[in-house]
């Protein structure tokens, strides 16, 4: 970019192409031509990379001025939907494309928002979990002012993420991500978690500083990711048995040593759920009269409530005999005198059959080599360290296991997270420096502070919202198609909670409607930006048979996909830096951001007005458009006055900047007075930066102190403890769920009931999908490779298969483009690198190119990312294969928080 | 003074963002990489170790791509830095066999990465290098610009090495090799650094940090 030439002008704005961000760069535009971006020097000491940018941002100029772009609105002339119809494309202008768009959702306030059903008849879907709201302008605004709308029909989320990390981890400590505390910490354990690929550059920057400080760092997973290249030790363990490993961790911790000299006692005692008596019918043991929890104090040798300052000893482990009352599901109460056992205690019995030696034969992983994993585990724990930060001391735990995609979610999620949660909480290394984090939550409010996110609950635990499921609360009427809130309540009702339930459940039910359940309804109108359900789903053909059923989609387009080729009408999208929005920044949000500045940051279009190469218009403009035409304006302007989206209201403690009812703003004016109404609330009223301020500076910080990355100071506090070991809320939960399901004569949900106990224990994981071979009429047999799949840096969230470039790079990291086989399993099938490969699993098949690697398990062929293009441009020349082609979707392949995991038993043949 | 380059591959994590940056950088038509991040593994399973290991000129000291030169077009600095001359290059491909890094490219057509040019592609469209040998420059532009205006090259971004400002693992270390207080020189001293093919005897100004 250097040399002769005409004024690099530099613009300032930030990526946000995957969850890990965003990140902050500019944009080069010479003589009104975008024609590259650099790292934003202007944060290098505030950002936690260094104000670095990876290689997808790079790929944003191309994204602008790719041919293959939508530039103009279009409607679908051919009525017929199908693969092999063409659609018939039509250009019309934007004013004709928001009549048809207006008319359609007209006709729908008209009918009524909601259908005979109960279904909303509005459904929009955004891809990529948290990577939507940062491209979405005011959007959200337009949704809250319209009334119902179904979010839930999934593009893959709850398969494709941590789902059960989110929701157990928001649960157990406000931790919708975890993250090990990777610079304060000496060894980490990660199962599969490949933060060097799906991390950010805040990841990567983190674990290569601390590799070079020497960190230990162990990769437990089948097939040597970009993350495992970096570990001290590869462990090649089985798909889908980490549970077994974890379980036999807890095993060696508990059983093979003295539990007193290892673990952090102090912690057990008065920050989990430890010392609490279980009544015979696996609920706590309770005061009588006020209904707390009891614990066994040993000075007194009596029970007392778990709250009792006169208590300095309870008793973690013996039988106690002990008077009280068991309060179960519905308010069952039962009274109880008779021997009863700290939760503790049961733990460590319900840990003693899962030996090194029985999980070594489950996992592949050699006895010896759990048990070695577990006491340096102990080691480093460092139980009884403490450290200084910022003045302040905390317990310093420098021991974190880390858990990645198909660990964490799908069946054995629950038990994965469990047992690596109480693993922290034994050595104390939950929430402390060195340990594991939370980074943010999506459940609790407020969302952008998780330590004023924690207040006091029931039984001296976190408040925490769930679902209800009481016989008089429980929404036993689907609000939207995935049922949320009728089938999870870890899920929760906010405005993150449909994306988290079973977003797959109203493709599977729309085929196969379940028994005693409403009606499986399409909505009338789905509008739909950046996402491409037909190719990040699983069961690809399923979605496209539905996809022809819709009436009516409207699709905000960057180029032609999978998905909108079933649209009936296209709208340009104005991409990344074609478009306006103030989004925050910093603190400590998902995959490991962790910042000591907060703030917001601003993306702008980068051309001058006019100048792009497509006929865009800026969402926010649309989502006004669309309220004034649909006869919604004030109601959006409340919205927007709320804070709606933007995550700012406009009215604040010593500010109003309010919109006036009525008044249609332009984007420029909406967001003007966003940028001034965050910088005012985020100073307490000291500093107003307006538009022009952001567009010359591009962001604006304040300090975050390092003290708030960990929830420990604030449940010291406020004297709370970790709902750990014992879960009896979730026992409570699964029981009153599996009555108000059976009063409906439902029992398709019943497998999933299994997964609500209070200690959760090994199943046959991996059995689970291989039972979709007999359930097909094939043999097990058949299907004797695991295919799995891996993220990519390159593509991971970018919707950017489309850009040659990124293809062009992407090819020096081995396993894009291809099968990853390992070469001895390749031998014995006569394939060699490069042959064609047919991997065929119990309902599908998909083709590929061999790429042969030592560094997979036999038992294991890896393809990256999600491909399998046919419409996208470029893309569907790649000829690559994709998981989703052959992974079926299916209830018993759904665990009870809605989940699935990317993992499908294949044969694999050269052809 | 020898401009050198150290890379800690026990940073490195294969991301490909040096590739892609130096190919804005230099406007590199598709398929054309001066620089690029090789995904390597040594041992058979179980015991594999997997190593992204940066590709680029090496900037040797005795540069074998030089004395072969019949037009005396890939020259040395006094810096060190290799370079080829396009006006005098015809593309014959000695520096190329030359080279044990396989670092030289040559450029037959100006690909663009879609059917027609794009309006960036456009403005940074280099026609000198059409059917001569190309390669890592150390982005000599950036250093000789940079220096005129007083800036530190491997200190400022805007005198350093694309590849070394956009890394996001802090992998590449940029400086004056001849300099022993430079952080580049400093850690070739202390031998915790190695060039790649020693026994090639061209006395590279990369180096690899493997501990």
């Amino acid at each position: 970019m250097t040399g002769p030439g005409p004024a690099v002008q530099k613009i300032p704005v930030y990526c946000y192409q995957c969850v890990a961000g965003p990140d902050l760069l500019k944009v080069l535009v010479r003589d009104g031509v975008a024609v590259g971006v650099e790292p934003n020097e202007d944060v290098a000491a505030v950002h936690p990379a260094c104000g670095k940018v990876c290689v997808r941002a790079y790929g944003l100029i191309h994204k602008l001025y790719n041919p293959a772009r939508v530039t103009t609105p279009m409607r679908r002339t051919n009525p017929r939907k199908g693969r092999h119809e063409d659609p018939g494309w039509v250009p019309v202008s934007w004013d004709e494309a928001l009549d048809i768009l207006t008319s359609r959702l007209r006709s729908i306030r008209g009918r009524g928002l909601v259908d005979e059903a109960g279904y909303p008849r509005l459904a929009a879907t955004f891809g990529s979990g948290g990577i939507a709201p940062a491209y979405l302008g005011t959007f959200a605004a337009f949704l809250a002012a319209w009334g119902p709308v179904d979010q839930g029909i999934g593009s893959g989320q709850g398969v494709k993420c941590y789902h059960s990390e989110h929701l157990y981890g928001e649960f157990w400590h406000r931790a919708f991500t975890v993250a090990a505390d990777v610079p304060r910490s000496e060894l980490v354990l990660s199962f599969g978690y490949n933060g060097d690929a799906s991390g950010g550059v805040t990841g990567v920057f983190r674990h290569a500083e601390a590799r070079a400080r020497g960190l230990r760092w162990v990769q437990l997973e089948p097939h040597l990711s970009v993350t495992g290249a970096g570990a001290e030790e590869w462990v090649p363990i089985r798909p889908k048995t980490d549970a077994a490993v974890l379980l036999a961790m807890l095993h060696v911790v508990l059983v093979e040593h003295d539990w007193r000299d290892v673990c952090d006692v102090p912690f057990l005692e008065r920050m989990t759920s430890a010392p609490y008596l279980v009544a015979p019918g696996g609920h706590y043991l309770r005061d009588p009269g006020t209904g707390k929890p009891l614990v066994w104090d040993l000075d007194r040798e009596r029970p007392v409530p778990f709250d009792d300052p006169a208590c300095r000893r309870p008793a973690l482990d013996g039988s106690h005999l002990a008077a009280g009352v068991e309060i179960g599901a519905d308010g069952t109460r039962r009274t109880v005198a008779e021997r009863a056992r700290p939760a503790f205690a049961h733990l460590v019995d319900h840990v003693r059959p899962y030996t090194p030696e029985w999980a070594g034969g489950i996992a592949d992983v050699p006895a010896a080599t759990i048990r070695r994993l577990a006491r340096e585990y102990l080691h480093h724990a460092r139980v009884g360290t403490t450290i200084e930060i910022d003045g302040a001391t905390y317990p310093h735990r420098p021991v974190a296991i880390v858990l990645g995609k198909t660990v964490t979610n799908g069946w054995g999620g629950y038990e994965c997270c469990w047992a690596r949660t109480v693993l922290a909480a034994l050595v104390g290394a939950l929430e402390v420096p060195g340990g594991i984090l939370g980074t943010t939550v999506r459940l609790n409010r407020p969302a952008q502070n998780r330590l004023d996110s924690v207040r006091p609950g029931a039984d001296g635990f976190m408040e925490q919202p769930v679902n209800p499921t009481g016989k008089d609360t429980w929404a036993g009427a689907p609000h939207v198609r995935n049922a949320y809130r009728t089938l999870v309540p870890l899920a929760d009702n906010s405005p993150w909670s449909p994306a988290l339930g079973p977003a797959h459940l109203p493709w599977l039910f729309l085929e196969h409607p379940p028994d005693h359940w409403p009606a499986p309804t399409l909505p009338d109108v789905w509008i739909i930006y950046r996402t491409n359900p037909a190719i990040s789903n699983w069961d690809t053909e399923r979605i496209e048979r539905q996809l022809e059923r819709f009436p009516f989609v409207a699709a905000f387009a960057y180029t032609q996909d999978e998905t909108n080729w079933y649209a009936d009408l296209l709208l340009p999208e104005a991409t990344d830096l074609e478009s306006l929005q103030l989004y925050r920044i910093g603190g400590t949000k998902y995959i490991e951001q962790f910042w000591r500045h907060t703030g917001w940051a601003l993306r702008q279009p980068v051309l001058p007005p006019g100048s792009g190469p497509a006929d865009t218009r800026d969402l926010t403009d649309v989502a006004t458009e669309l309220a004034a035409r649909v006869g919604i304006l004030d109601e959006y302007v409340a919205a927007l006055n709320k804070g709606s989206g933007t995550t700012v209201p406009l009215r604040g403690e010593g500010y109003d900047l309010a919109l006036a009812p009525g008044s249609r703003p332009s984007a420029e004016a909406i967001w003007d007075r966003v940028c001034r109404a965050a910088t005012r609330s985020l100073s307490g009223g000291a500093v107003e930066r307006d538009l022009s301020w952001f567009r010359r500076h591009g962001a604006f910080f304040v300090p975050f102190e390092t003290g708030r990355y960990y929830l420990h100071a604030a449940m010291a506090a406020k004297g709370l403890r970790y709902e750990l070991p014992y879960q009896e809320r979730i026992l409570r939960m699964g029981e009153e769920l599996g009555a108000r399901l059976h009063e409906r004569g439902i029992t398709w949900w019943d497998v999933q009931l299994d997964e609500y106990q209070p200690l959760p224990g090994w199943k046959d994981f991996p059995a689970i999908w291989q039972a979709t071979a007999s359930a097909r009429g094939r043999r097990p047999e058949e299907f004797p490779f695991w295919l799995l799949t891996s993220r990519s840096m390159q593509y991971s969230w970018g919707s950017n298969v489309s850009l040659p470039i990124l293809a062009d790079v992407a090819r020096h990291v081995t396993g894009h483009f291809g099968v990853v086989l390992n070469r001895g399993a390749a031998r014995r099938l006569a394939i060699g690198d490069g042959d064609p490969v047919e991997i065929e699993s119990p309902t599908g098949r998909t083709r590929g190119r061999a790429i042969l690697r030592e560094g997979v398990r036999p038992d294991v062929v890896v393809i990256l990312q999600q491909f399998g293009h046919w419409a996208t441009p470029y893309a569907r020349d790649l000829g690559m294969p994709s998981l989703n082609q052959v992974a079926t979707m299916d209830l018993a392949l759904t665990d009870a928080t809605g989940s699935g995991a990317d993992l499908v038993p294949v044969a694999v043949r050269r052809g | 003074m020898r401009w050198g380059m150290v890379i800690d591959l026990r940073r490195c994590v294969g991301c490909q963002t040096c590739t892609i940056a130096c190919k804005q950088e230099h406007g590199l038509p598709a398929g054309t990489f001066w620089r690029y991040v090789a995904d390597c593994e040594a041992g058979e399973y179980p015991d594999v170790r997997r190593v992204f290991l940066p590709m680029q000129c090496m900037h040797c000291a005795e540069p074998p791509c030089v004395p072969v030169c019949p037009t005396g077009a890939s020259r040395q600095r006094e810096d060190g830095i290799v370079w080829v001359a396009y006006d005098a290059c015809v593309g014959c491909g000695y520096c190329a066999m030359a080279c044990p890094y396989r670092a030289r490219h040559l450029v037959r057509e100006a690909d663009s990465y879609f059917a027609a040019p794009t309006p960036p592609e456009r403005a940074s469209a280099h026609p000198e290098r059409r059917g001569v040998m190309t390669k890592c420059t150390f982005c000599k532009e950036r250093i000789d610009q940079g220096r005129a205006r007083g800036l530190r090259p491997g200190v400022d971004p805007e005198a350093t090495p694309i590849c070394a400002v956009a890394c996001i693992a802090g992998a590449i270390v940029f400086g004056d090799l001849d300099d022993p207080a430079s952080p580049a020189a400093s850690l070739v001293a202390q031998g915790d650094a190695a060039p790649l093919l020693p026994e090639c005897g061209t006395a590279p100004s990369v180096y690899y940090r493997t501990r």
